[in-house]
């Protein structure tokens, strides 16, 4: 499968935070959900990859070509919403059209004014009248409007209803008919990631704990329960990580159905990606 | 780039209409011979254009528009022309209002004395500007302002005393004054000096994180 975006041994080093090795790969026509709590580095990643943030070792390449060396080829194919950061909000999305008309040769005003529709956002009012909400509606319209080819997405769909979501997501699932396509999607909402997500790259103060396929993660993974006798009877090599809760320990195993035949549990859970999370960081390593 | 120049062109024409009631301003001092506040109105424009790094910074765009083809390259070389054609709209406007005033006032027009400060008037801006966007390219708005005070008021003082000190009779009618030795070095120097400013403010842009 053919690689969209490629992130190979990406360090960066700040005074209180490193982006230690960072390596992943998204093949085209898939959607990988990036986690990771806040401050473990996948804002400063999608920075790296956009150049936004520079002094960096390693190497990107996007499109096959590399990202320092073709900057402007690279650009006209990558729609973004970055948190926090987008037009000056005096700005109104008429102004953002002729802006955006400009700036990519594959701009298209008639999509671009139907998702304003769409979303039902004003044409001619200032950003700054824009709820939380409206105004990401108004980042994805522009991030999809000028036919990229990979989709860089930090928080999408934050500050977003569950109605308005659910139309979000479905965006992202048709943009990514196209195979020829990709999106990195990084978010705290982990049910989306579970519905949409191919692969799933999870960073964790600035190191990639796992970068897996989202099924090979969630039908293989489990959570065990059992109490500290049992616990004890577990090899180390068996699991991944453990935590003791109140009543409980609970046992993150990366083979459910092998650990089902070599200890006699009755049940091991399924996990969910906040399980998983919160497990790979608060728990103890075997 | 022309993407970038509508954007800051975009920011600022909510203050068109203060720089146009500015304008009238100077008409209105003029027909009644107040002070000539002609040298003042190319500066406002620089300073209207130093607010869009303001809005810029405020909504990190500064950050978002790396995302564009070239962004980093194309923003730069927007701000300087966005700025330059402010400059020069603005100048051309004042201008043309001198010549008016000065024809109602006197029933002649003295090409030499309003072409003198016009010319010092400009060059005055585009110093301001060119010693203020790498300023502020590389220290941002809020830390360059204390700056922006200093040179604005030094150089306003400068034009004004100029304009109102020196003696530009020397220069014989309007042909000779545009063909003058000095008038030549004073576009010429120009001309390097906001080359240079745009070289560096677009290294300082290439070189910088978010």
């Amino acid at each position: 499968m053919e690689n969209i975006l490629e992130v190979k041994n990406l360090s960066k080093t700040y005074d209180n935070f490193a982006l230690k090795d960072v390596s992943f790969n998204l093949p085209k026509g898939m959607i990988m959900g990036f986690i990771g709590e806040n401050g473990a580095g996948k804002t400063t990643t999608i920075k790296a990859i956009l150049n936004i943030i520079q002094n960096y070792s390693g190497d990107i390449e996007i499109f096959g070509l590399n990202n320092r060396k073709e900057d402007g080829r690279i650009k006209e194919n990558i729609g973004v919403v970055l948190d926090d950061m987008f037009f000056p909000e005096i700005l109104t999305p008429n102004d953002i059209n002729s802006i955006m008309k400009s700036s990519y040769k594959n701009w298209d005003e008639k999509r671009f004014y139907t998702y304003l529709k769409d979303f039902a956002l004003p044409t001619n009012k200032q950003i700054k009248t824009f709820s939380k909400g409206m105004r990401k509606k108004l980042e994805i319209a522009t991030a999809l409007s000028h036919y990229p080819k990979l989709l860089l997405l930090d928080e999408p769909t934050a500050g977003l209803d569950p109605i308005a979501r659910a139309e979000v997501i479905d965006l992202f699932q048709n943009f990514i008919e196209n195979e020829e396509c990709a999106i990195l999607l990084s978010s705290h909402i982990t049910t989306d990631l579970e519905h949409i997500a191919d692969y799933i790259t999870f960073i964790n103060n600035g190191s990639i704990l796992l970068s897996k396929t989202k099924d090979e993660l969630l039908d293989h993974y489990g959570i065990v329960k059992c109490t500290e006798k049992e616990f004890k009877t577990i090899h180390k090599k068996d699991y991944i990580r453990y935590r003791k809760t109140k009543y409980a320990y609970e046992v993150l195993v990366e083979d459910k159905k092998e650990f089902k035949k070599k200890y006699p549990v009755e049940v091991v859970d399924k996990i969910t990606l906040d399980d998983l999370m919160v497990l790979m960081i608060k728990g103890e390593e075997a | 780039m022309i993407g970038f120049i509508k954007k800051d062109l975009a920011m600022i024409k909510s203050n068109f209409k203060t720089l146009g009631l500015l304008l009238l301003l100077y008409v209105v001092m003029g027909f009644f011979g107040e002070m000539d506040v002609s040298f003042f109105l190319p500066f406002i424009s620089v300073m209207i254009m130093i607010s869009t790094f303001t809005y810029d910074s405020y909504n990190k765009w500064d950050a978002y528009l790396v995302s564009f083809p070239d962004g980093r390259r194309n923003s730069v070389k927007a701000k300087y022309v966005a700025t330059l054609l402010m400059i020069l709209v603005v100048s051309l406007v004042t201008l043309l209002l001198s010549f008016i005033i000065a024809y109602a006032n006197n029933k002649t027009i003295n090409y030499e004395q309003i072409l003198s400060t016009m010319l010092g008037t400009l060059f005055g801006t585009l110093l301001v500007l060119s010693v203020m966007y790498p300023i502020i390219y590389k220290f941002g708005v809020e830390k360059a302002r204390i700056w922006i005070f200093l040179i604005v008021f030094g150089v306003v003082l400068a034009v004004s005393l100029l304009a109102s000190y020196i003696d530009f009779s020397f220069v014989g009618g309007v042909l000779s004054f545009i063909n003058n030795y000095i008038v030549l070095v004073l576009i010429l120097f120009s001309i390097v000096m906001v080359y240079a400013s745009y070289r560096i403010s677009l290294r300082i842009e290439l070189k910088k994180e978010f």
